[in-house]
């Protein structure tokens, strides 16, 4: 018969087949990974508060670039466009494709930004050890927010759009679609960067005192 | 021979993955204070009833057009597969394929396989579970990848917008091409990937060689 765990904190629980593992230890760098489906267990990660804090700074400040300054344009005997993220949202609205505005809009801006916020607040709290309970619910939301983030969706789309374009018409690249590359590395790195196992560990402890 | 967390009693934290002894069906998680159950409850009923929204909008979304090219004044509205074909015609074939299988092949096989399943976690079946795990991650990961060609009618409505000499607009096929991708992206998010292995666990085994608390792998 199975054994009780001598102490819940020496067992890790595999969140995809339930199997109930030994706590595995690896050193910063390392991943542990469950034997029978070989979901990624939790791993840990080299100065995770410095680099999320440096990333998601970095992102957030090219938000603004991103959104506001034109990506892509068109010119065509003498006529010229260019639109940038903000104005795909703002022609959809004027044609009355609310759904597919606020789809755009959710997906490609508002989740990426909260979800920036909240890697960058969570860094500067668990690094300055001002941990307090607000932040519960910063990191809830940044991971549920991990999954519905479409940056990069958003940028292959782009890259489709000009390959289509390039057909139709001459094509001008501005400073949007640069700022949203940038952007586009600084929000993978955050999830690259961010270790979750660090973070709800040094919380549980800052709580508890 | 039992091993999982659900037969010892235990629970682990959907959010900050905190293993806990279950007092209760739900209870709430001591360290990220959320409050969660062994399995997500309904997670088949969830899971059906969004994959079903989602093959509803399946339909109209193919059959109407995507997005009208006006050149000249003159309208031509094109359905997903007719965008596939003219690229085809014009021997854009890397474009064709990734359009192809973004928007025609994935959020089909997603459903598909969404339906596979569901079927799974209800009886025993010939994949192995370890396959069944990984067609869930394959349904999980291309979840937003869908979204594709969504972003990619509005961003040639903002761009190609040269008034009478040629423009695109956004037609209705758009709205439930999304609401299709958010649905099936709903449907991987209620389906609980446990169940898979307690259907598993539930028909007679025949190999008693597992160990009672497996050693994790570390890589
Ligand atoms: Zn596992
Ligand atoms: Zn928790």
């Amino acid at each position: 018969m199975a054994k009780p765990a001598a102490s819940l904190n020496n067992i890790v629980v595999c969140r995809r087949c339930d199997a109930v593992l030994s706590k595995p230890k690896i050193e910063p760098g390392q991943k542990a990974t469950c034997p029978g489906c070989s979901a990624l267990l939790y791993e840990l990660k080299k100065n995770p508060m410095e680099r999320t804090m440096a990333v998601s700074l970095a992102g957030l400040l090219l938000f603004f670039p991103a959104i506001l300054l034109p990506m892509i344009g068109v010119s065509a005997a003498g006529t010229h466009n260019e639109a940038s993220l903000i104005d795909c949202i703002i022609i959809l609205l004027n044609t009355d494709y609310h759904i597919v505005a606020f789809i755009v809009f959710l997906f490609t801006i508002a989740i990426p930004i909260v979800h920036l916020l909240a890697a960058f607040y969570i860094a500067v709290a668990v690094h300055f050890n001002k941990i307090s309970q607000s932040l519960l619910v910063f990191f809830r939301s940044y991971h549920v927010l991990d999954s519905w983030t479409m940056l990069h969706v958003f940028f292959l789309g782009v890259v489709v759009s000009i390959y289509k374009i390039v057909d139709l018409a001459e094509l001008t690249v501005g400073g949007g679609l640069m700022s949203f590359v940038l952007l586009l590395i600084c929000s993978t790195l955050v999830s690259v960067t961010l270790d979750h196992h660090y973070v709800w560990e040094k919380m549980e402890q800052a709580l508890e005192d | 021979m039992k091993t999982n967390a659900k037969a010892m009693g235990l629970g682990c934290c959907p959010c900050c993955h905190k293993v806990v002894k279950m007092q209760a069906e739900t209870q709430q998680c001591p360290r990220c204070h959320r409050s969660f159950s062994v399995r997500k409850i309904n997670s088949l009923s969830h899971t059906f009833a969004w994959t079903i929204a989602a093959l509803v909008m399946l339909v109209p979304a193919n059959l109407y057009p995507m997005m009208i090219y006006y050149t000249l004044g003159q309208p031509e509205a094109s359905t997903i597969l007719e965008g596939i074909a003219t690229f085809i015609q014009f021997g854009m074939y890397p474009v064709a394929i990734v359009i192809f299988i973004a928007s025609f092949v994935v959020p089909l096989a997603k459903i598909i396989g969404l339906f596979i399943l569901m079927y799974h976690a209800k009886r025993a079946s010939k994949l192995t579970v370890k396959q069944q795990g990984q067609l869930y991650h394959i349904v999980e990961f291309l979840g937003p990848w869908s979204m594709l060609d969504v972003f990619v009618v509005a961003i040639m409505a903002a761009v190609v917008n040269l008034g009478f000499l040629s423009s695109i607009e956004a037609a209705k096929g758009i709205t439930y091409f999304g609401l299709m991708v958010v649905f099936t992206m709903l449907a991987a998010e209620s389906f609980d990937a446990r169940l898979l292995w307690d259907a598993q666990d539930q028909k007679p085994k025949t190999d008693d060689s597992q160990s009672q608390l497996n050693e994790a792998k570390s890589r």
